[in-house]
């Protein structure tokens, strides 16, 4: 017998209203580690309620181990769900809060205190569980929320924009545990709107853009297909003007242009081979430089080679 | 190894069965449930108003056990309502008036012969004594002239001429001698010989006065608890009864009243009491003549009618009415929708947990937390009671409070159902529906109080205090006979409004199908809603 995927949705559109959520989409997930991304309102959010049965698809089915979630709360003992809500319950303790949940799945008191501790050790909260949650920065209420979805052991993880205003430390505790649970076979998805997040926890992507699947496969393969496109680089540096004169006629750089005398823009076809010239070129200059800034590599920019907006 | 430490295929304990896990997600709820409601103010802003009423009830009736029951003069002919010192029973025995202070025991009576009439002759002459309504003038020797009166003795002021019909007059009693040394007089009662004229469109009556003789006044005690109950238990006949102050009979009356029907029960004795018994021997009602034993001593009848009046009272209006419906308002309404508001809903929700399981879950945890708070008070109010309660059935007290708990249990329950369901139907306007349902249910147990039995059987106050009827009767058998001796004999002591014998009998007066009717009904409140509430919250999407 074949184990059906974590995730299927098959045609899968949900509008409120006049207004649409989900536009009739069709993916199949199951093991690793899965980013979605989209902007705002591309239906992130609307995708995830659906997946955890808190809305029911106008059009088409959803399915987690082949059940409907609308229909069975069985998917969810295998399943861990972190929110965007900030809201949690802030007079409970960590360990408190965890356990509580965790008895939601059947398990005895002991048994859950002990999965709690184990869970918030994972996400590097072990020494603070007995503080209450109101006293917690974001970033450890966030990993809070992760350790109560992954106190029994899910089979697949959904976090919905987990790095979301975490400061550095609790983005790095966040990302290792995603990919440590990635690496462990499990199922996993994230939402995110910012390319370079998603880029430095995974390479499986799917990307929503009003509602509508236009991407989904590897990321770097998505993203050769962008360096092939028109790209800007930004160098700040001593003077612009010397810098400029190395690059001409250089391929794949096929034009320069001032912003002012210490800021210089490189139109290049194809990115990472301008890069891979780029610090020989610098250095034979002798010019002095600050940053080197790729402002097309974002999601904004992907999003707008996908779907041909001309921006 | 025992079948219950056998381990399945995916290394789960048989112990572990779909109830065991059961129990522990409800168990998990109800926990967060009761936490969460500790961890509310308005939690114990209603429960700390709820004992502040209870502490304030049990002190006013600690303080009226301390001081007794004073005699009450419950057929109120105690008073003195003229004040001429006789009191009502007194005047009523001489078969004179209480609203004339000139009229007592053994005072003068005038008795009229004829009268100066409105109109016609306006003159009358002889020895008489004369009662004139209306300015007048009187020519003769005249005595006994009220000399309290203003001016009496005196020359009369100017603008009081002989001309009777110009004379300015008020209509009080004044009097003063003319200047041709005649009286003139208005609205007073005198003894003379001589000639009275009176002015035109008045009158004046004249006649004889009786002697006087002088009767000591009783003190008003002796007409308050002068009609003692006299009731023979152990011999139920058909009458019993007896009118000691003699105001049935009217044996020793002077005057008699002429109140000649003094069989009220009609049963063909006069001056009598009428105990109806049940076949046990209780008895079910008191048809008695008036005037008969309508004055008992208080102390000896009032304290465990009282006793019980107040624990029903407390019972009905503190903890079904008030208690019953203000912490359901306050804590049930927001059970699930607060959650949904508060952004922590999906935090449950995306665990194994039917929507509808969790619906009966909260409500469980609602109903521990605020039907153990009732349990506790009820107990306490028991303990009170019990203590300080007159010598008698106090074991039947500790049953009252305790079916009194259970009562309000139920109420909270179906509130609690009702006001949770309707804050899924409207997580915005569900305060509002909460609030207009609470008035109304309000109203129906304010009906239900005054004795109505049809309109409020949609309520759940209307069925929590026909519960309490049927445990009272329950508890404490002769409770019927207590109200209906209250209603008898004017004793003072509530009981007969706040307890009325279950209605909901079907005509069989069986207390215990009254009080199982209503754990029905109950019942059908609390499901009915949670059923709902259900159905609203399984197709909800929770955005």
């Amino acid at each position: 017998m074949t184990n059906p995927p974590a995730v299927t949705l098959d045609h899968v559109s949900k509008w409120y209203g006049q207004v649409i959520g989900i536009n009739d989409v069709s993916i199949a997930i199951d093991g690793g580690v899965t980013g979605i991304l989209g902007m705002n309102g591309a239906g992130k959010s609307t995708l995830f309620k659906l997946l955890m049965g808190r809305i029911r698809p106008s059009k088409g089915s959803v399915r987690l181990f082949g059940t409907n979630p609308w229909d069975s709360t069985a998917p969810y003992r295998r399943i861990g769900y972190v929110s965007e809500s900030e809201r949690m319950y802030d007079w409970m303790t960590s360990i408190d809060f965890v356990s509580t949940l965790a008895r939601l799945h059947g398990m005895t008191r002991s048994e859950a205190e002990f999965r709690a501790e184990q869970a918030l050790s994972f996400v590097d909260l072990g020494d603070v569980l007995n503080k209450e949650i109101g006293k917690y920065s974001k970033g450890m209420r966030q990993r809070v929320k992760i350790a109560a979805a992954l106190v029994h052991d899910p089979d697949l993880l959904i976090l919905d924009e987990p790095l979301h205003g975490c400061d550095p430390l609790a983005r790095t505790s966040i990302m290792n545990v995603i990919r440590e649970m990635g690496s462990r076979g499990k199922t996993v998805l994230l939402s995110s709107h910012i390319l370079e997040e998603i880029e430095r926890i995974t390479e499986q992507i799917v990307i929503l853009h009003a509602g509508r699947l236009v991407a989904l496969g590897n990321l770097h393969a998505i993203r050769a297909m962008l360096d092939k496109h028109p790209h800007r680089i930004l160098i700040h540096c001593e003077d612009a003007r010397a810098l400029a004169s190395s690059f001409i006629d250089k391929q794949p750089v096929y034009g320069v242009r001032f912003l002012d005398n210490e800021r210089l823009e490189i139109m290049t076809k194809d990115l990472s081979e301008a890069h891979s010239i780029l610090p020989a070129l610098i250095l034979e200059s002798g010019v002095p430089i600050h940053s080197i800034e790729n402002p097309d590599d974002n999601l904004e920019s992907l999003l707008g080679y996908l779907v041909g907006d001309s921006r | 190894m025992s079948r219950k430490d056998q381990i399945d295929s995916q290394g789960r304990r048989l112990a572990t069965t779909v109830w065991t896990a059961l129990d522990r997600k409800a168990g998990a709820i109800i926990e967060l449930t009761v936490r969460q409601l500790k961890n509310k103010t308005s939690t114990w802003t209603v429960m700390g108003v709820s004992v502040l009423l209870l502490t304030l009830l049990s002190a006013f009736y600690i303080d009226s056990v301390r001081q007794g029951f004073e005699s009450i003069d419950n057929d109120g002919d105690s008073v003195d309502f003229d004040g001429d010192g006789y009191p009502l029973g007194q005047e009523m025995k001489y078969g004179s008036s209480d609203y004339d202070d000139r009229e007592y025991p053994g005072a003068a009576i005038f008795i009229p012969e004829d009268q100066i009439n409105y109109w016609g002759v306006r003159t009358h002459s002889g020895n008489y004594t004369w009662d004139v309504f209306g300015p007048s003038k009187f020519i003769g020797n005249w005595e006994n002239i009220a000399s309290k009166y203003d001016g009496s003795g005196d020359e009369c002021p100017e603008i009081i001429g002989e001309d009777l019909a110009n004379t300015p007059y008020g209509y009080s009693p004044f009097a003063c001698i003319l200047a041709d040394n005649s009286l003139y007089v208005q609205f007073l009662r005198f003894d003379g010989n001589g000639t009275l004229a009176v002015a035109e469109g008045w009158n004046a009556e004249y006649g004889r006065t009786t002697e006087s003789y002088y009767v000591a006044p009783d003190p008003p005690s002796a007409y308050i608890d002068e009609d003692g109950l006299d009731w023979d238990s152990e011999n139920p006949s058909q009458s019993q009864g007896f009118d000691d102050d003699g105001d049935c009979t009217q044996e020793d009356y002077y005057l008699p009243t002429g109140n000649q029907n003094n069989d009220e029960n009609r049963n063909g004795i006069a001056c009598d009491v009428q105990w109806i018994r049940g076949p046990d021997g209780s008895v079910l009602q008191i048809n008695k003549d008036e005037m008969v034993d309508e004055d008992p001593v208080d102390s000896e009848l009032l304290g465990e009618s009282s006793h019980r009046s107040f624990i029903v009272a407390t019972g009905k209006i503190a903890f079904a009415m008030i208690i019953g419906i203000f912490l359901p308002l306050f804590l049930a309404l927001g059970l699930i929708r607060d959650e949904s508001e508060n952004g922590t809903l999906h935090y449950l929700l995306s665990k194994p947990i039917h929507r509808g399981e969790f619906i009966v879950y909260r409500l469980t945890g609602y109903l521990i937390f605020t039907g153990g708070f009732v349990l506790a008070m009820s107990l306490i109010m028991a303990i009170i009671t019990v203590t300080i309660g007159p010598d008698g059935n106090r074991l039947g007290d500790i049953n009252v409070w305790f079916g009194i708990g259970i009562v309000t249990v139920l109420s909270l329950a179906a509130y609690g159902s009702i006001f949770n369901a309707m804050g899924l139907v409207s997580p915005k306007y569900g305060v509002y529906f909460a609030l207009v349902y609470g008035v109304y249910e309000f109203a129906m147990a304010v009906m239900t109080l005054f004795g109505a039995d049809l309109v409020p059987i949609i309520s759940v106050s209307h069925w929590s205090l026909q519960m309490i009827d049927a445990i009272v009767i329950l508890a404490w058998p002769d409770t019927i006979m207590l109200a209906q001796m209250a209603t008898a004999f004017n004793l003072d002591s509530g009981l007969a409004f706040f307890w009325n014998p279950p209605v909901h009998t079907f005509g069989t007066g069986s207390s215990a199908l009254a009080m199982g009717l209503s754990i029905v009904v109950l019942l059908v409140f609390i499901t009915f809603p949670i059923l709902i509430g259900q159905s609203i919250f399984n197709r909800r999407e929770i955005d």
